[in-house]
């Protein structure tokens, strides 16, 4: 994260008001499509209207369209989610094809996703499943009944092994490579 | 002046190769008082103007019910519905302009829908939770009641479906208090238009599901869990008998004990803590929540069931007043 991102809005990955355990709530509730009758800055923005509007209303019913044509300005889509985010588009000279895909990404996200500062990739509301630890958590059972002390399990396994334990475990494994000598075939 | 010519780069690759290392985040220094000067602005203004989404341009009342009642996928009678949204505040208001331009239009608001919604959520959430978890005790399911039909939880619901914009209220942004009834009233208009099994299925979706990621255990407070568990297994007939089972670290700042719970020669539970009394606490705890069929690893909570629930008489363990 770098500073130009401090001032945006930051969160975490989750759905809304568990969305999909009860019931899936499509979150886009409103969009309005903003546009100009004869500038051709709008040309994609009428295509869209007049051949996929009404398909696009009759499919989700849920979301609230509206459609506000300005005289000489830029094309513009604003769409409203149920969590109150506004996303504000300029669609300024895109094709009818471009302006589809957009209001796709819009009818399918959430929110402002885009503004949105992720503070982690990832989210749980129980980070541990195991409950603390504990110096009983992964005791070995047969302590309950050994006699201590007792070098079997006071033996310190922590340490790095010693330059004479290396050196001797070379030897040995020399002598051994010597005796599997007559083994080896020869090339 | 040759030489310290000369000297010049080694100078620059000392200072290089030694950088002062930070931990801190690089928040550059203009950062600050733009935010200040920002703030300084919108109080110089007058504070954020919020202007209420029902007085823009692109406003329509009756779509956007229409459209909040198929995002939701229900039926509701159109009036109700707007009834529903109507809130007393609104009423008053309205009714005093009419005064001054002297007329009459009457307007219903959604205190009685509110009445009978609450009735409702009440009445299901407590049938819904006393089969779905059919040994946690009264006092439990009290508390979770308590907890899913408190305002909070109720005003959160409201506003991620949408009611805020659509509310008829005298304040904009609207409240929790009148988000949550608001809530309570659509229940309310529900009820009246699609009966009360499709009015039940709307709660479970959308209120009884905020249970998920929830413990149950944290809504019954449990003062003395030793006695209630030895007064519950009493009951039975049986005896109940803590052991120590481990200890480190005794007279150190990092003791640890840890108490296991036998029955029959049986374990229980177990539980630990920094002295033997808070361990042989947190097994009865732990023997509690097997009890009550809360235990850590139990099943997620049945949000699928279909109807309105009726609760089995079954034998529920009471607790006795400790």
């Amino acid at each position: 994260m770098s500073a130009k991102h401090m001032f945006l809005k930051p969160g975490f990955v989750r759905a809304p008001l568990q969305n999909g355990i009860g019931r899936y709530v499509c979150q886009l509730q409103r969009i309005v499509l903003k546009f100009c009758k004869s500038n051709g800055a709008s040309r994609g923005m009428r295509d869209f209207i007049e051949q996929d509007l009404v398909d696009f209303a009759k499919v989700n019913p849920g979301v609230v369209v509206y459609l506000k044509p300005r005289r000489h300005r830029g094309p513009v889509v604003v769409a409203e989610y149920l969590n109150g985010d506004r996303v504000w588009m300029s669609v300024h000279n895109k094709t009818h094809a471009e302006i589809t895909k957009w209001i796709e990404v819009l009818r399918t996200q959430q929110g402002n996703n885009a503004s949105t500062r992720l503070r982690k990739y990832q989210y749980t509301d129980h980070p541990s499943i195991q409950g603390p630890w504990t110096p009983f958590t992964h005791k070995l059972p047969e302590l309950n009944t050994a006699e201590l002390p007792n070098p079997a399990f006071g033996a310190n396994n922590r340490l790095p092994m010693s330059a004479t334990e290396q050196l001797r475990l070379m030897f040995e494994a020399q002598k051994l490579g010597e005796k599997s000598d007559d083994l080896k075939t020869a090339e | 002046m040759a030489l310290i010519r000369r000297c010049v780069p080694l100078f620059a690759k000392v200072v290089r190769i030694h950088p002062v290392t930070t931990q801190a985040q690089k928040i550059h220094r203009w950062v600050a008082p733009t935010l200040m000067e920002l703030k300084r602005r919108e109080k110089k203004v007058g504070g954020k103007k919020i202007n209420p989404r029902n007085t823009f341009l692109e406003w329509n009342l009756e779509a956007e019910l229409y459209a909040f009642a198929q995002r939701l996928n229900e039926d509701f009678d159109s009036d109700l519905l707007l009834q529903a949204f109507t809130d007393r505040s609104y009423v008053i208001k309205e009714e005093m302009k009419q005064k001054e331009l002297e007329f009459d239009i009457k307007m219903k608001d959604n205190r009685e829908l509110v009445e009978i919604g609450d009735q409702f959520i009440n009445a299901y959430i407590q049938n819904y939770l006393e089969v779905v978890l059919p040994k946690f005790p009264m006092e439990g399911v009290k508390g979770v009641r308590k907890f899913l039909t408190s305002e909070a939880i109720l005003a959160n619901v409201s506003l991620h479906l949408g009611t805020k914009d659509i509310i008829l209220a005298a304040e904009y942004p609207v409240d929790n208090f009148i988000l949550a009834n608001t809530f309570k009233a659509i229940v309310g208009a529900l009820l009246d238009s699609s009966g009360e099994e499709r009015a039940a299925h709307f709660v479970r979706d959308f209120v009884i599901t905020q249970l998920q990621g929830q413990d149950v255990n944290e809504y019954l407070p449990i003062e003395d869990p030793w006695s209630m568990l030895t007064s519950i297994v009493k009951k039975d007939g049986t005896t109940i008998e803590p052991r120590l089972i481990g200890e480190t670290g005794r007279n150190t700042l990092l003791a640890c004990y840890r108490v296991g719970l036998y029955v029959d020669k049986k374990m229980v539970s177990s539980g630990f803590g920094e002295s033997v009394a808070i361990a042989k606490e947190m097994a009865a705890r732990e023997a509690l929540k097997k009890i009550f069929g809360t235990e850590d690893t139990m099943k997620p909570i049945n949000f699928k069931l279909d109807g309105i629930p009726k609760p089995t008489s079954q034998t529920r363990y009471q607790i006795t007043a400790s």
